[in-house]
């Protein structure tokens, strides 16, 4: 059985033994068994009824254990999203680990005046520039929630921006069927078409069950459609730990798989085969605060375990990375957001979104970002573990060298220091080179290289018709939803 | 046999049988129901309330307490008979149309039954006309309604408008609630109060009817 994180030469990392991932499997199979699921939508209940669940008086429906193993059984390993150029970009299977931004936040943490504001359109548009700008994130989600466009026209603007804007492969949030049809039609035009874009998905949904353990319409129901199409989807628990979940970390595990394998039990039975993302996140009530808080070590310990259920199911995974419950971009955020960046990575977690998230989710920051970019660098070197090799163990250098030598000058340091890593954000300086230069704080540096990309990135653009045929979609949309 | 002042400590304790057997011995022994609840089972919950705010108690022992406070004045309340409890004022609440989350509402509703509101609970996907019926019939002071998704929001701005119609807007004030809900939103549409969280909740509903 395989569990623990893989990465380079040998460094592993599990939260999990194989025992306490057997007990919570066991004990999420007795929920769905024993307590059932409500099921807010006819033909996903029905699907569920014909393979053998149990349906009671009152419409709760059990699922038997035997139709949660077909599931597992049917459903891919490896999902592979490709980038809007159509080239391969993610492999999401084992311990992988990428990273991207998050979606719909309130409110916009100007980064060089400090105003917070709702976000605008081209808010989102500059936002979505510096994610595709930053070498390390490998992904983009909405950002913010636009406050100047039609409800109803919210998230398939979002979908129009980040086409435009970034040609990184994409998450997306959509609040109906018929909102992912429209965003599926324009990554279509954007991608060489419909059956192109089936076989080469550029972006994955998000769905979610809502806790404890219904199945609300909307979630199934582009659950079922992105089964259809074979868009690669999660069904994630947004847990609230002592609300919506237990208040223990492993009761909020056993109750948010339950609900990710109910959801993968019914997207499995409408198409076999196609891609499911198996993730969940927890973010406990303070019950001082009765504020819901992210990355608390509750949460990044629940992110442990999926990441090892995932291995033990052969799923891909879907997580968390880089976000905070600060109110501002301060020492606070900088903690948990680069805590939860290095222990995700170290989980070997296959897609971690909401970085730049602050204030738990509300309000999105640019300047933890550009930051979080810099602590993926370091993270992903670490990754690479301890080469052991011969040349690397260097005995032969130290025998050069001797007692008393110098390593500066010996050819084995001129072959391998390029391999050490560096960043661009990071001062090296001594005290007085770097007062000769303004004193600048990693905050004014991190301000200097927004405002550079801000200023100079451009990304690569979409054809012309593809562009065309985007806005065509979108005016559509909005006539549809006027008439 | 225990004192109207042991039954206050048994609220804080939260233990639901123990204020039960307390509040049960009391009246048995020929205590002024109204005693009990006015000198026992509400001084027990408002320390509860101190408690809460200097950060000695938390939430769930809060709903501990709360549950252990009405279950001792439901058996108070028998003795009375009809009459009714005065109480802080009558709110309807509800998670709108749509919208099945339930935690937050509720938490409000909490907070609020520990403040004195009597509470007409209208649970999860409420539909425009239940909020409608439910002030002609309880005639509550406040309506309040909860939203997690941006897709239910503007059922809100329906129930409003449906108030209107009815000729019963003027007649309560309307509070809404939940993640994506600001106060902005809520003077875009009509309401008359927003709270980001259940604590300011209870501020909001005092204010509104003083």
């Amino acid at each position: 059985m395989e569990y623990a994180s893989k990465h380079g030469a040998g460094m592993a990392f599990r939260t999990l033994t194989p025992e306490q991932i057997r007990e919570i499997h066991s004990a999420s199979c007795r929920v769905l068994e024993e307590v059932g699921v409500v099921v807010h939508h006819d033909e996903a209940a029905d699907l569920l009824k014909q393979a053998g669940a149990y349906t009671d008086a009152g419409g709760r429906i059990y699922i038997p254990s035997a139709l949660v193993k077909r599931a597992l059984e049917s459903a891919p390993s490896r999902i592979t999203l490709y980038n809007r150029l159509g080239e391969p970009a993610l492999w999401l299977e084992k311990s992988n680990v990428y990273f991207g931004a998050g979606s719909d936040t309130l409110i916009y943490l100007d980064p060089f005046t400090g105003e917070r504001r709702p976000w605008q359109s081209s808010d989102v548009a500059t936002a979505l520039r510096v994610v595709d700008a930053l070498p390390n994130l490998d992904f983009v989600m909405s950002m913010g929630l636009l406050s100047d466009v039609d409800r109803r026209m919210i998230n398939r603007t979002q979908y129009a921006l980040m086409l435009k804007n970034s040609v990184k492969p994409q998450v997306v949030i959509a609040e109906d069927r018929g909102t992912v049809a429209d965003i599926f039609e324009m990554a279509a035009a954007a991608t060489g078409g419909t059956e192109a874009l089936k076989h080469r998905p550029i972006f994955a949904l998000y769905c979610e069950p809502t806790s404890p353990l219904q199945l609300p319409f909307e979630s199934v129901d582009k659950l079922l459609l992105a089964a259809e199409n074979r868009i690669p989807v999660n069904f994630a628990c947004g847990a609230v730990a002592g609300a919506s979940t237990p208040v223990t970390v492993a009761g909020t595990v056993v109750q948010a798989n339950a609900e990710a394998l109910c959801g993968l039990v019914v997207h499995q039975l409408k198409n076999p085969g196609a891609p499911f993302l198996y993730g969940y996140g927890d973010s406990p009530l303070d019950m001082g605060t009765m504020v819901a808080v992210y990355s608390v070590p509750e949460a990044l310990l629940l992110q442990g375990c999926l990441c090892d259920l995932a291995r033990y199911y052969s799923l891909p995974s879907w997580g968390y990375a880089g976000c905070s419950s600060s109110k501002a971009f301060d020492e606070q955020a900088v903690v948990e957001g680069t805590m939860f960046t290095l222990i995700g990575a170290l989980q070997g977690c296959n897609l971690m979104h909401d970085v730049f998230y602050i204030e738990s989710g509300r309000t999105g920051s640019l300047e933890l970002l550009v930051l979080t970019d810099e602590v993926i660098s370091r993270v992903r070197y670490m990754l690479g573990g301890v080469d052991t090799t011969p040349d690397y163990l260097a005995v032969e250098a130290i025998r050069r060298v001797g007692p008393g030598g110098n390593f500066l000058g010996d050819e084995h340091t001129a072959r391998h220091f390029r391999e050490s890593w560096r960043g661009n954000l990071s001062d090296f300086n001594n005290y007085d080179a770097w007062a000769a230069e303004g004193s600048r704080t990693m905050g004014a540096r991190i301000r200097e290289k927004l405002r550079d990309i801000m200023e100079a990135y451009r990304p690569v653009p979409l054809a012309p018709d593809a562009e065309r045929e985007i806005d065509g979609i979108l005016r559509r949309a909005e006539e549809r939803l006027a008439g | 046999m225990s004192s109207l002042k042991e039954l206050a400590e048994l609220v804080i304790t939260g233990d639901i049988q123990k204020v039960k057997d307390a509040t049960k011995q009391l009246l048995e022994a020929g205590e002024d129901p109204l005693r009990v609840i006015n000198e026992g089972l509400i001084p027990g919950i408002n320390e509860v309330g101190v408690r809460f705010k200097e950060g000695e108690m938390f939430v769930p022992e809060m709903m501990m307490s709360a549950q252990a406070m009405k279950a001792g004045v439901e058996l108070a309340k028998e003795k009375i008979g009809g009459t009714d409890i005065p109480t802080a004022g009558k709110v309807v609440m509800g998670s709108v149309k749509g919208d099945l989350h339930d935690i937050g509402k509720n938490l409000v509703i909490m907070m609020l039954e520990s403040s004195g509101f009597s509470i007409v609970d209208l649970g999860v996907d409420a539909p425009v006309e239940k909020f409608v019926q439910a002030v002609k019939e309880h005639k509550p002071q406040v309506v309040g309604m909860s939203a997690l998704l941006t897709t239910t929001m503007p059922v809100m701005q329906e129930v409003i408008r449906a108030l209107d119609k009815e000729g019963l807007r003027s007649k309560v004030k309307v509070v809404i609630g939940g993640a994506p809900v600001t106060q902005e939103y809520a003077e875009e549409i009509g309401a008359d109060g927003y709270a980001p969280d259940a604590g300011t909740a209870v501020e909001l509903c005092k204010q509104l009817l003083n």
